[in-house]
């Protein structure tokens, strides 16, 4: 048995306390000369000793409640068989990633586990951990091999990337603190480590790879665009030699194009496919049958290639005349995932249209109040409790009221006129540069104070974050809460009117980052590598529909495809993988500490010391009564 | 005349015990006693005058000396020394049982001495013959009755030097000396009877036997009567040594049932054979004693 807090068994110290005040206050036995003894002899003398056992049986509860109480505190629990061993453990983590997903490959992976599995030494506990993107154990430490290598026997390679460090953490846990050998059974991709990461794990935790050898001369599609008249399919020939490969373009199940490229060695190229991609869905296929087969399809939604709209709620709802440096600014960028489509609307025109299509805007961005009347403010307000994102701009159109409003009693937003303010020159900067909005600024934020604003409203609000302020301290960009959404505050216009901002180069980052922001608290994107697909969704690559969720929110049709950062042949040197890795002193004893804890959270083995002791002192008081 | 402790006429025994000498004592209870008396419950038959006193309502008018009266024109009674022929016997218990006295009272031993020395006194007072025995497994001292001024002293300095010691045989001391009274009179056994009750009985029946009367005195500790314990004791004999281990919570209800079944049994016994039987309670007072005496030996006369 085992201690959590073995500290508090000097409490059952206390258990002595029954026996000193038993001895301090037990009276020398009365001894009284007496002359009619022999009418006592003829009495149903209680024998002294029944009495003196009922008082050692109260001695032994009492000391007995005060011990199961300091026990209790301590908190006891009987540590798993793996855990009591005495030996080491051998934790073996095979890598179940695509890219051992070639013929041959991932059975000599299997191979390898099986055999460092046997090569554990004797009496070491073995167990087993699959990785790929994530790390799952398999099986705990235990003594019995036959279990580590049926799971061996049973795992499959899926479509998720390599992630090292996931491997190595699950392994450190499974260890439980515990001196450990962990033998990564893997094929060393590069890729495995991302830039810049190490992972930590216990010291004495030798760590043993088994490289399962080059992968295979592979083909893979790496990305696919589709064009107005055609699509065009990046491939990749990672092999030493050039080939001619064939791909297929199918829309919604239908092939529709070949075509034929000729790739060099550890060579990417483009391929175009000529068909119109319309259709819902679309996948591009390499013939590559010896190579890895999960990257040798790519999917891809065509609905969802349309820039995500923004709603821009303005005076008149012509953009081009009042908002036309953020209509331009939005609209730049290249690509599925670069610019937005800019939709103008004005705040009557929002009013009588109600929410009818306001869930299908990534973002809406608020430049006037103008004509916003309740029902308006009640669809806007209701856009984001569901999740919408919203920037303000409280530039000359936009009423305090009517913000407060939209964003509700939560926000406590104050926005005052700049009536009442002085003129004066003030320029922005950011007051926390890692918030998102300014990632993009990383290192140049200075950048942003080059915009001079003449006139700004007064924002703010005891639930809100200052994201920046001005140079004269008042609050420039502000969050506040808003529901589920996100709701962005400027304390300025947008149109070149209280500012110059539309006129400098940070004003499109800054509006893009600020809308994608604020616009990320509702998935958009289509697109999906298997490790990130949204939760219901099948790890595995295809086109799947990801459900609306809530009231507003229309289903989505995605596209999952295998991370093709794990086509890529490079690998590393065992050397390399193990410079990647930190030993910690103190690791060991808190991943022992960890496992103490949660075995002892299984068991509650205080709650029935507790019960015990609750028990004994009943009994203890149903003697005392009958002993008093 | 029964006894009420709201009335509180007679001497406490705590205080009978801080006096000084035994002497004192008897002399303090029974001039107490007889003062105490609103009239005087005995009549003095002798030929010896003692002095004339002043008629008081309620004297006998037999007494009134009316030559006196024709010569004085006052009513004067003539009182004569008291002379009568009774032999009384103390028959005092000393053994080990009655050396028991509780904290608060006096022991046993000494109440039953204080009585016996009251007794001699009232007894010598009233020109009685007295004498006492002392014994407890045999009699470990005698002095035979007699009625001499002197004889007091040496009934006081004999009960003065007497000792609780040894194991109690009640009757067989009873049954020796109703053998060697050959004269009609009065015994008064002064025991706590913490013997076997039906050799008592016949012993004390042998007295009625031979034309004696009887008088019990059952002295008992307070202690003994309520058992009022409350640890678990170890309780030794005092004649034994023999020991018992008893939780008197435990044993109390049987220990006082056992007790006052030994009392009604005497007081039933002893009742139905003409021998008066008096309980004492060492806490009690000691008159009550004489005064059951005295009613005993107008009985006698």
């Amino acid at each position: 048995m085992s201690f959590l807090a073995p500290l508090f068994l000097a409490g059952a110290a206390a258990a002595a306390l029954p026996i000193v005040l038993h001895l301090l206050k037990r009276e020398p036995e009365a001894r009284i000369k007496f002359a009619a003894v022999k009418l006592l002899k003829q009495a149903p003398v209680e024998h002294t000793e029944k009495r003196h056992i009922r008082e050692l049986l109260l001695l032994a509860l009492r000391v007995g409640a005060l011990v199961l109480l300091a026990f209790a505190f301590a908190r006891p629990f009987f540590p798993s068989r793996a855990s009591a061993s005495a030996g080491g453990v051998t934790v073996v983590a095979l890598d179940t990633s695509f890219s051992l997903a070639a013929p041959g490959r991932f059975e000599r992976a299997q191979q390898l586990a099986r055999d460092a599995v046997a090569g554990a030494p004797a009496g070491d506990l073995v167990g087993l951990v699959t990785f790929s993107d994530t790390a799952d154990i398999a099986v705990k430490p235990s003594a019995d091999r036959v279990l580590a290598t049926g799971a061996i026997d049973q795992a499959a390679a899926g479509f998720g990337g390599t992630r090292y460090r996931a491997a190595l953490s699950a392994a450190t846990q499974a260890a439980g603190g515990r001196s450990s050998t962990v033998v990564v059974v893997t094929d060393l991709q590069e890729s495995g480590w991302d830039a810049g990461d190490r992972v930590s794990v216990p010291d004495g935790t030798r760590i043993s790879v088994v490289d399962v050898g080059a992968p295979p001369p592979n083909l893979a599609v790496t990305g696919v665009r589709p064009q107005p008249d055609r699509v065009i399919a990046t491939v990749h020939n990672a092999s030493a030699r050039a080939t001619d490969a064939r791909v297929h373009l199918t829309i919604d199940n239908r092939q529709v194009a070949d075509a034929t490229i000729s790739l060099g060695p550890n060579q990417s190229s483009d391929v175009q496919l000529a068909a119109a991609p319309r259709g819902e869905s679309m996948a591009v296929t390499v013939d590559d049958p010896a190579g890895i087969r999960a990257d040798n399809i790519r999917y891809a939604v065509l609905g969802g290639t349309v820039k995500p709209t923004v709603l821009v709620v303005s005076g008149s709802g012509d953009l081009s005349r009042d908002a036309f440096y953020v209509q331009q600014a939005l609209s730049v960028g290249a690509g599925p995932s670069g610019g937005y489509q800019p939709i103008g609307m004005s705040g009557a025109r929002l009013t009588a249209a109600g929410d009818d299509r306001l869930g299908t805007h990534a973002a809406v961005l608020l430049l006037s109040t103008r004509g916003l009347e309740r029902r308006g403010r009640e669809t806007l307000a209701a856009y984001v409790q569901a999740g919408g994102g919203i920037l303000i701009a409280a530039g000359p159109d936009v009423d305090g009221d009517v913000v407060r409003d939209v964003l509700g009693g939560s926000s406590a937003l104050q926005m005052a006129a700049p009536t009442d303010m002085k003129r004066e020159v003030r320029a922005l900067a950011p007051a926390d540069v890692r918030h998102p909005v300014f990632t993009a600024f990383a290192g140049n934020s200075g950048s942003l104070g080059l915009v001079t604003f003449t006139r700004v409203a007064r924002i703010g609000g005891s639930a809100c974050q200052t994201l920046a302020r001005f140079t004269t301290g008042d609050v420039a960009l502000a969050e506040c809460p808003a529901g589920e959404g996100r709701a962005l505050m400027l304390a300025s216009d947008l149109d070149n009117r209280w500012n110059d901002f539309p006129l400098h180069a940070t004003f499109v980052p800054f509006l893009h980052e600020v809308v994608r922001y604020v616009a990320s608290a509702r998935a958009h994107t289509s697109d999906y590598v298997v490790a990130d697909a949204p939760a219901g969704v099948p790890r595995q690559p295809g086109i799947a529909t990801v459900p609306g969720g809530k009231p507003g929110v229309p289903p989505r049709r995605i596209a999952v495809n295998v991370d093709p950062r794990e086509s890529d042949p490079a690998r590393l040197s065992a050397d390399d993988f193990q410079s990647a890795v930190t030993r910690l002193k103190d690791a060991a004893p808190s991943e022992a500490r960890i496992e103490a804890r949660e075995q002892e959270d299984r068991q509650h083995m205080w709650q029935f010391l507790i019960l015990a002791m609750v028990l004994m002192l009943v009994v203890e008081g149903v003697v005392a009564s009958r002993t008093a | 005349m029964p006894w009420a402790p709201t009335e509180r006429p007679f001497l406490d025994p705590a205080v009978v015990a801080r006096l000084g000498t035994l002497e004192l004592k008897a002399r303090t209870i029974v001039e107490g006693f007889l003062t105490g008396l609103h009239r005087s419950p005995f009549k003095g038959f002798s030929v010896e005058f003692a002095e004339y006193r002043q008629y008081i309502p309620g004297d006998d008018l037999s007494t009134i000396d009316w030559k006196v009266y024709a010569r004085s024109d006052r009513y004067y009674v003539k009182k004569f020394e008291e002379e009568t022929n009774l032999d009384c016997h103390l028959l005092l218990d000393v053994s080990g049982s009655m050396a028991y006295g509780s904290h608060h009272s006096l022991s046993k031993f000494e109440y039953a001495a204080c009585l016996a020395a009251s007794l001699g006194y009232l007894m010598n007072r009233q020109r009685d013959s007295v004498g006492l025995t002392a014994f407890d497994e045999d009699i470990v001292a005698m002095l035979p009755a007699s009625s001499r001024p002197g004889h007091l002293r040496s009934l006081l300095v004999t009960l003065d030097r007497l000792q609780t010691a040894h194991k109690t045989n009640v009757a067989k001391p009873l049954h020796q000396l109703a053998d060697t009274l050959t004269k009609r009179g009065l015994v008064v056994l002064i025991s706590d009877l913490l013997d076997d009750p039906t050799e008592i009985i016949r012993g004390l029946k042998h007295f009625q036997f031979r034309g004696i009367d009887v008088i019990v005195f059952h002295i008992l500790d307070p202690d003994e009567i309520d058992f009022p314990f409350d640890r678990a004791t170890r309780f030794e004999d005092l004649e034994t040594s023999e020991e018992v281990m008893a939780v008197p919570g435990a044993v109390r209800d049987h220990y006082v049932k056992e007790m006052g079944d030994l009392i009604d049994r005497y007081r039933r016994e002893l009742g139905a054979s003409g021998i008066d039987y008096q309980l004492l309670n060492t806490k009690h007072p000691l008159e009550m004693a004489l005064l059951s005496y005295l009613s005993t030996r107008a009985r006698a006369l």
